[in-house]
């Protein structure tokens, strides 16, 4: 019984298993022997070759390296960078120009642009020295075109600057010289060699320039959503949410809810159409960049501005004039954080790059600066976000780190330490408390002293712990601003030798600096205001509500600003500010105010001291008293710069817990609040 | 295990296997492997077999591995408890037996094996897409005659452009933005004697075409193609006969005068001239070419594409970190021409050591490994590997402009300084090669070893950097190129869905760390545009009123919003409300959730927001206003009253919330705080993971999240601006018992798909006061 229960449930078992076996293996191996066809309907894709391992390579081994080399380049019968242009004559200070001086007399527009290039840093008046001859042909309404000049040298290395589309009989053979026009034409256009300049309307200004109309970072509720450019001038908004192709002839009958602002109105509306066939249409482009209107261009045949080294894509939408209705839908599903890219781009490059003459000047030897510098030139990053190339000199740096202005696009920090930079005036006193209550600051790395006075250094300096040096100034008061190669770190603090400060506000500011590193940070301010009296700008020292300059005898900035200061500011300015020290202080927030666009930053500073003020005197000139710089200053340098670039600001920065009432013990910057 | 082990009753007679397994209180063992591989509730990891055609080959292999453990096991267990207890069960059982038993076990569990072996192995070799595709060899393709007589294209246009020779209209509307790619099959071409016009078809073209037809842009259909590329493979001139191929070309089912076809050559031109384009006459056909140059290239209607280096996948040269490297300048190519190459050994000779030029070995017996071995005098060097020991590679231009050493040398992180005169880069209508290149004119090349010296170290580091990833994401493969290629296409034809500059050319490191702050633009926005107040209020009428009147006392107040989100009752009739200056309007929601007070409601005509709770009525007047101001001067940025802070807690390993008074803030409370519209949006559509819903569900941490969004987007901390009076309000001494869920939204944040690090970076050692205090 036992032995036949056992046998059966072997058998079963067995058994079983082998209905296991069957039904587990048996379906993979049908599978196996059988393979499936492909299912009807399914996506055929590029066979899979079952002899794929053996096909040969393109390229037989060997047979490039055989291939006997020609030393003669391909040639074709334009020019391109290489062939047709000499950088040898770069060599040394990189680009230096010279202007043709015109013959015969010259509008009043071409002498204010020959003055602006003059003034510049580019600018030489040696055309043997000269890397780059540049030829105006600026007159062209007039009828009068320029003759082929002297050193013309089948126009090797020459520019022929072209601000409004000439009709002028071509006089002489362009040959090997670079054209920098307005909207070349994409066929005659040789990339990599010729400018594109953006196509200027007649009164555009010199110099300054209105600057962008944008008010606000995102479109208002409600704007139209495309606005037209009319041929007879002006534009018209169309409401795209009817009409279904708004820019199409055929829609003519019917004229929609569209409304029509002509003249010389800007275009208020989110996107603006222009057209790619006419050249005209070019100087539209430029007017809905100034309104932050984001063009749209229907295939165009011209070449955009600067498209060297500006990245049009993220300001404008280049797009296919035969897909009408593709591109409107696209344009009304495009997400509002991509129109507000690329509305903020239009404003910046608007007002970094067009807004005049003078920029678009610049620019343009900027560009082919850039390509004599070949490594060293600007990043594509410089050039395309704010402040932009003409203000982020690439002869600073080429690394976008060292620069105050892209800590957040690199993910970077701005460093940790400062360097004091003291300034000892004519008293010639050396500063020791001051030293001491820098050097107390844990963020301290250096102090430089730049003795700028007749007496003779001290032999002796006080004992401290932080690598002291002295600087011997050549006496000018810009020197203040010189890059020394002795600065090590990103930021500087200034200070004036009379300049009185505890290591808690030291600490304090450069905290703050960390956070706005692209800003003045200051502990004494002035302001700026329009002063009807006089028709002019006036400045005070009042304490008011707001306040619009910082006094650099106390102030963290950017070792970037010296740099700036020197290399960048026509030198008109520079001897301003020497032959007027007072002006200094309101040079450099001009300076810093054109770049970032923003007010400085004002940290608390010690009451009673702040009412004894020794430190408020103007600037580091010998005078005792404080003393407001001369009005005049302000507006001379106003001129200079073409605008008002000041801006007021009316807050301050405290620390956590400022006069919070807790215990002292428990705030971290405690000398702050002392009486 | 135990409970694994079926056992059966004595008086069941079922002979299914799986009516064993049902019947924990027998007396009887069945085998016990068998029955635990097929119990479900057994616990095992080994799951139970049904057809796994769709299963990663990985998982299954770690299954099979399993189960083979689980199966030892289960002898172990088996004999254990037989030897234990087995006498107990089955009296009378023999030794003889028990080997019966043991090895009818063992058959058993082979078996078991071999269908494993059956079921996993065949398909962990060939993935489940194949099955669809049918198996041929590339000599049984169709063969195609063509006449002598049969039409050739025209030459090539150098005037084309995408608005004048490329069919948009193909391409359509298209929701996806991509373009739809057709291959057409492929043909043997012979001539009218039979001789074939070129190979059938390359491996790389190949490759290249598998990777087109695996990629999002393939489409079967040739009627919703847009852009098409033959089968015809003409990446080498050399292989082809140019009239019978172009002939080839010419009798495509859609050839149209070459219209949105793509050609992919990379070694154009032959000898003696070695033009820099493809010479088969295309007539309009785009053609992606490496070689091109300024004369050839059709400046946005070609594509300039490398010449793929087949050693990028024959060698694995491990990255190597930028740094200094043991020469400064290396020139391997073999077969310069001789000008070149004495220009080139004059600078060995001037700089000594750190030049080296290579060229082929002469003296080395096996001739098939010559190409992996490069000469200086009797020196040999193993290459590619020797160009990791460069910090620059020169790459000169040879009979062709574009060389297939270019991606060698990216790979090894070395930089390329090309001398090639009018060579278009690869890819230079995306890529920034200034950033991972140095271009030296050829009059120059004596000047090379300056110009390189005049880069700064940190720049070097940066290029070797961008070198590498140009190599890993657009040389590596045949695939990388194809894809690149169609992707710059694409972005040609749907301009507004294109990639951007940072994507295309960013190493993932940097876009990583970057943050693009969608409020870039320096810009103060006037103070006549003024802010609108949104006060979210369920039904504290009284309170609510208090704090309207109060509001509206701003002066740059223009709308006050309130929403009311109590769905049971109706807010107060028009009449009871307190009259104010600005218009006031309410906004009744559907569901009582807190993320309405952040929705982008079309009222808010302002930029400026103000949130405001209905119970928050310690704030006066002028210190709303100069919140304003403040906001003003940092649109970009989360502008509130009281401050909070979170803090990485060591102790107890999380983030923590912190409401007591310290010396940094890292939030602001969304019961007063100024914003910018913008964030509205963000907040309502854009918010990642379910944060939303899980505010929503909690009613609770509106504000954490709200300032986590801003912080992560803008890369910047908040503003608090200081109240003159101490700020006071239930919501505030509410926190502590709350503080449960801002810890686990914090957390959730961290958990959610974001960028690590932002958040804690985002801390401020400061507030706003007025410039000058007002007393």
């Amino acid at each position: 019984m036992q032995s036949w229960r056992r046998r059966k449930s072997l058998w079963l078992a067995l058994s079983a298993s082998w209905l296991l076996l069957v039904l587990l293996g048996g379906f993979s191996l049908l599978r196996l022997a059988l393979p499936p066809r492909p299912r009807p309907g399914a996506p055929q894709g590029w066979p899979r070759w079952l002899d794929a391992e053996l096909l040969q390579s393109f390229s037989q081994a060997g047979e490039l390296p055989e291939d006997a080399a020609s030393p003669q380049a391909p040639h074709g019968g334009s020019c391109n960078w290489g062939a047709c242009f000499d950088t040898s004559k770069c060599r040394g200070d990189g680009l230096k120009v010279f202007v043709y001086p015109a013959s015969g007399p010259i509008s009043e527009t071409h002498h204010r642009i020959l003055a602006s290039i003059e003034g510049s840093r580019f600018h030489t008046f040696s055309p043997a020295g000269a890397c780059l001859l540049l030829l105006l042909s600026l007159d062209a309404q007039t009828g009068e075109c320029s003759s082929m000049p002297l050193q013309w040298n089948r126009g090797r290395n020459h520019l022929v600057l072209r601000l409004h589309p000439a009709p002028c009989p071509k006089t002489f053979q362009l040959g090997q010289a670079m054209v920098a026009e307005a909207s070349p034409t994409v066929d005659s256009f040789r990339p990599g060699f010729d400018v594109a300049l953006p196509f200027l309307p007649e009164a555009h200004p010199l110099r300054g320039g209105a600057p962008g109309q944008l008010q606000q970072h995102s479109p208002q509720p409600g704007i139209a959503l495309l606005a037209l450019e009319e041929e007879r001038g002006g534009w018209r908004t169309a409401d795209t949410g009817s009409s279904a192709c708004p820019w199409d002839a055929r829609c003519e009958q019917d004229p929609g809810p569209g409304q029509t602002q002509h003249g010389e109105t800007l275009p208020n509306a989110t996107f603006c159409l222009i057209s790619g066939h006419r050249p005209e249409a070019a100087s539209r482009f430029l007017q809905a960049l100034q309104a932050g209107c984001i063009p749209v261009l229907l295939s165009p045949r011209w070449e955009l501005p600067f498209s060297e080294v500006i990245d049009w894509t993220k300001a404008a939408i280049v797009a296919d004039e035969r897909l009408p209705l593709q591109v409107l839908a696209a344009l009304q599903e495009m997400s509002p954080a991509r129109v507000l890219a690329l509305r903020q781009q239009t404003q910046f490059l608007w007002d970094a790059y067009f807004s005049s003459v003078e920029k678009v000047i610049h620019t343009t030897l900027e560009v082919i600066q850039d390509r004599i510098f070949g490594t060293s030139a600007h990043p594509s990053l410089l050039w395309n976000s704010p402040p932009g190339a003409l203000l982020a000199l690439s002869t600073f740096s080429t690394s976008p780190q060292d620069f105050p202005f892209y800590h957040l696009q690199q993910g970077s920090r701005p460093e940790g330490r400062f360097s004091a930079l003291i300034w000892v005036g004519p008293p010639g006193q050396p500063p020791l408390k001051l030293i001491q209550a820098v050097a107390g600051s844990q963020h301290c790395a250096q102090i430089l002293v730049l003795w700028s006075n007749e007496r003779p250094l001290p032999s002796s300096w006080p004992e401290t712990a932080m690598p002291l040096t002295v600087i011997d100034g050549r006496r000018k008061v810009s020197d203040r601003f010189f890059p020394y190669s002795t600065i090590r770190t990103d930021a500087i603090l200034s200070l004036d030798a009379r300049s009185s400060l505890s290591t808690s506000e030291v600490d304090f500011a450069f905290v703050v600096w960390q956070s706005f590193p692209e800003r003045m940070v200051g502990f004494l301010t002035s302001s700026h205001f329009w002063d009807e009296a006089h028709g002019g700008w006036g400045y005070t020292a009042e304490r008011t509500n707001e306040f619009s300059m910082v006094l650099t005898t106390a102030a963290f900035y950017h070792r970037y600003y010296h740099t700036l200061f020197t290399h960048s500011l026509p030198k008109a300015l520079r001897t301003l500010a020497d032959e007027a020290p007072t002006c200094v202080d309101v040079l450099m927030n001009f300076l810093v105010a054109a770049v970032t666009k923003l007010p400085p930053i004002k940290v608390p500073y010690g009451k009673q001291r702040q009412e004894a003020a020794p430190l408020a005197s103007g600037g580091p000139g010998p005078r005792p008293k404080p003393q407001a710089p001369a009005p005049d200053c302000v507006n001379q340098i106003a001129a200079a710069f073409g605008h008002m670039p000041l801006l007021s600001s009316r807050l301050r920065l405290d620390p956590v817990l400022f006069k919070d009432p807790v215990s002292v013990q428990r705030k971290k910057y405690r000398s702050l609040e002392k009486p | 295990m135990r409970s694994a082990l079926g056992v059966r009753r004595p008086g069941a007679r079922s002979p299914s296997p799986s009516s064993l397994l049902a019947r924990p209180d027998s007396a009887l063992e069945v085998v016990a492997g068998e029955s635990a591989r097929s119990d479900p509730g057994g616990g095992g990891p080994c799951p139970r077999h049904e057809p796994v055609t769709e299963r990663g080959a990985e998982r299954e292999a770690a299954v099979a591995e399993e189960c083979e453990k689980e199966a030892v096991c289960v002898i172990m267990c088996a004999s254990v408890k037989y030897n234990i207890r087995g006498p107990a069960l089955i009296p009378r059982m023999k030794t003889k037996h028990r080997i019966y038993y043991i090895t009818l076990f063992s058959i058993v569990l082979l078996g078991l094996i071999a269908t494993g072996m059956f079921q996993f192995w065949p398909h962990s070799i060939e993935s489940s897409n194949d099955w669809n595709v049918e198996k041929r060899s590339v000599r049984d393709v169709p063969v195609v005659r063509l006449p002598a007589d049969s039409p050739i294209p025209e030459r090539g246009d150098l005037s084309c452009r995408m608005h004048t020779c490329f069919d948009v209209y193909r391409c359509g509307f298209n929701p996806k933005n991509k373009i739809k790619v057709y291959i057409y099959a492929l043909k043997k071409y012979v001539d009218d004697f039979g001789v074939p016009v070129s190979n059938t078809i390359s491996r790389e073209y190949n490759e290249l075409l598998t990777a087109i037809s695996d990629s999002d842009y393939y489409t079967d259909d040739i009627n919703r193609a847009c852009l098409f590329v033959p089968s015809i493979d003409v990446l080498n001139q050399n292989t082809l006969r140019i009239k019978e191929t172009a002939q080839a070309l010419a009798q495509l089912s859609r050839w149209d005068r070459g219209t949105n076809h793509l050609l992919f050559n990379m070694l154009p031109g032959g000898p003696p001239d070695y033009n820099t384009a493809l010479d088969v006459p295309r007539d309009r056909a785009l053609l992606a070419g490496g070689g091109f140059s300024t004369w050839t290239y059709r400046q946005g209607y070609d594509v300039s594409i490398p010449v793929y280096s087949p050693l990028s996948a024959e060698v694995d040269l491990p990255e190597k970190g930028p740094g200094p490297r043991r020469y400064f300048l290396i020139s391997s190519q073999v077969g310069l021409h001789p000008e070149y190459r004495e220009d080139l050994e004059a600078l060995q000779v001037k700089h000594g050591e750190s030049v080296l030029v290579l060229d082929k070995c002469t003296n080395l017996s096996e001739g098939g490994l010559s190409i992996r071995k490069r000469c200086h005098k009797h020196q040999v060097f193993d290459y590619p590997q020797v160009l990791q020991e460069a910090t620059f590679c020169v790459v000169l231009r040879g009979a062709r402009l574009g060389q297939a050493m270019l991606s060698d040398v990216l790979q090894a992180g070395c930089v390329p300084v090309v001398i090639a005169d009018s060579y278009i880069l690869p890819f230079s209508e995306v890529l920034d090669w200034k950033r991972a290149s140095v271009v030296v004119p050829e009059e120059k090349m004596s000047d090379v070893y300056s110009i390189l010296q005049s880069i700064p170290q940190r720049q070097i580091e940066e290029m070797q950097r961008q070198a590498r990833w140009f190599w890993e994401a657009y040389f590596q493969s045949i695939k990388a190129i194809a894809l690149a290629t169609l992707q710059i296409i694409n972005d040609r034809i749907y301009p507004y869905a294109a990639i951007s500059y940072e994507e295309w050319n960013d190493p993932p490191a940097v876009k990583w760390g970057s943050v693009s702050n969608p409020l870039f633009l320096p810009l103060i926005p006037p103070q006549s545009q003024g802010f609108t107040a949104i006060v979210l209020t369920y039904d504290r009428v009284e309170s609510l009123f208090r704090v309207i009147t109060e509001v509206s006392k701003v002066p740059s107040l223009s709308k006050l919003l309130v929403v009311w989100n109590n769905q049971n009752k109706n807010p107060p009739e028009d009449s009871l409300w307190p009259k104010i200056r600005v218009p006031l309007k309410v906004v009744r929601t559907a569901e009582n959730k807190l993320s309405n007070r952040f929705f982008p409601y079309d009222e808010i005509e302002t930029e400026a927001v103000l949130a405001i709770d209905d119970d928050i009525i310690m704030l006066t007047s002028d210190e709303l206003q100069f919140g304003y101001e403040v906001w003003r001067e940092f649109p970009d940025r989360l502008v509130g009253y009281p401050g909070r802070l979170h803090l990485w807690d060591h102790e107890m390993n999380k983030w923590k919330y912190e409401s007591e008074w310290t010396n940094e803030v890292s939030m602001v409370l969304t019961g007063a705080a100024f914003y910018h519209k913008y964030f509205n949006y963000l907040y309502t559509y854009k918010m990642p993971g379910d944060i939303k819903n899980w505010v929503d569900a909690h009613m609770n941490c509106e504000d954490i999240a709200m300032n986590f969004l801003v912080a992560n987007v803008t890369g910047k901390a908040v503003i608090k601006v200081t109240p003159r009076k101490k700020f006071k309000c239930p919501e505030c001494t509410a926190i502590d018992g709350l503080s449960l869920d801002q810890t686990h939204m914090v957390e959730r944040w961290e958990n959610s798909d974001q960028e690590p690090g932002l958040v804690s970076q985002t801390l401020t050692l400061w507030q706003t006061g007025p410039a000058f205090p007002l007393s």
